[in-house]
């Protein structure tokens, strides 16, 4: 019968749907995946150089309105005029581009240092560094005492995938001084 | 982030500044494991290629540290604490879509 058959025909489909749409976005993926690439080999190192100066510029011009970098790693020993104190933190989840983590391959063969990964934490542990000393000012701490810093992993050895990046979390406890 | 985490002073130094603590309470901790959602994970899987910082999961990991110190606070509400002294954080991915973040401290009465 006609009806019987489309009927059937367009329950196939509906079967199919899901993975028309799975292939769909598979060849969407193949096709897409090397052009990022290529942007990624062309602007990637401009950007990591773009995102360090800024955190740097931001960082120095913080450090000049205040006369002094209100970050330290001490516990005890601080002032006896403290008001109030509360923790304060910040963290950034930072990754180098895939373009970054080839080179770090081919670093990796030659052994030695890897300057690309170097680079690419320091520059997370300072933006992470600098959000930590916005937040404490814009809570209205003056300083921060015995400041931490923790690097966690996002993708964990032995886990497939597709993100590579670094936690840095930095906290600390705000103070304020009562003059 | 304010001073004060639901009426509990929180704070990652071994005492208070200006304060006198009177009694220890002993452990207390919060933790939480967050997993990324699908949309996420595919956007932020695309912005990796390029590198540099992935903003949803700052976002991510800034909401859950908010859970994490949130359940810490209410196991110390419930010894009858004032404060908590010397926080520390850890991290640790359980798979590489979720992440456990864990807080503790020792909780104190101190005035």
């Amino acid at each position: 019968m006609a009806v019987g058959e489309g009927t059937w025909l367009v329950m196939g489909l509906l079967i199919a749907l899901p993975f028309l749409l799975l292939a769909l976005i598979g060849i969407l993926w193949s096709v897409a995946y090397p052009v990022m690439l290529i942007w990624a080999v062309l602007f990637s190192g401009k950007k990591l150089d773009e995102q360090i100066a800024d955190t740097n510029s931001r960082e120095v011009s913080l450090r000049d309105s205040l006369g002094h970098d209100p970050l330290t790693t001490i516990d005890g020993g601080y002032r006896s005029d403290i008001t109030s104190s509360g923790i304060v933190w910040a963290g950034v989840v930072f990754g180098p581009s895939h373009w970054h983590l080839l080179i770090g391959w081919f670093n990796n063969l030659i052994g030695g240092s890897i300057d690309t990964f170097q680079k690419i934490v320091s520059a997370g542990r300072a933006e992470a560094m600098q959000r930590l000393r916005e937040n404490a000012i814009a809570n209205g701490w003056d300083d921060v005492i015995n400041v931490r810093i923790d690097t966690a992993d996002m993708a964990p050895q032995g886990a497939k995938s597709s993100v590579k990046a670094v936690e840095v979390f930095a906290y600390g406890t705000g103070v304020k001084y009562g003059n | 982030m304010e001073q004060m985490v639901q009426g509990i002073l929180v704070v990652n130094t071994e005492t208070i500044p200006g304060m006198m603590i009177t009694e220890t309470l002993g452990v207390v901790s919060g933790s939480t494991v967050r997993a990324k959602n699908i949309g996420r994970d595919i956007t932020q899987g695309l912005r990796n290629i390029m590198g540099g910082e992935l903003v949803k999961y700052t976002e991510l990991l800034e909401e859950s540290r908010q859970e994490a110190i949130g359940r810490m606070v209410a196991d110390a509400m419930s010894r009858g604490a004032t404060a908590i002294v010397n926080v520390r954080f850890a991290t640790s991915a359980v798979t590489a879509g979720a992440a456990e973040l864990f807080a503790y401290g020792t909780a104190v009465k101190a005035e």
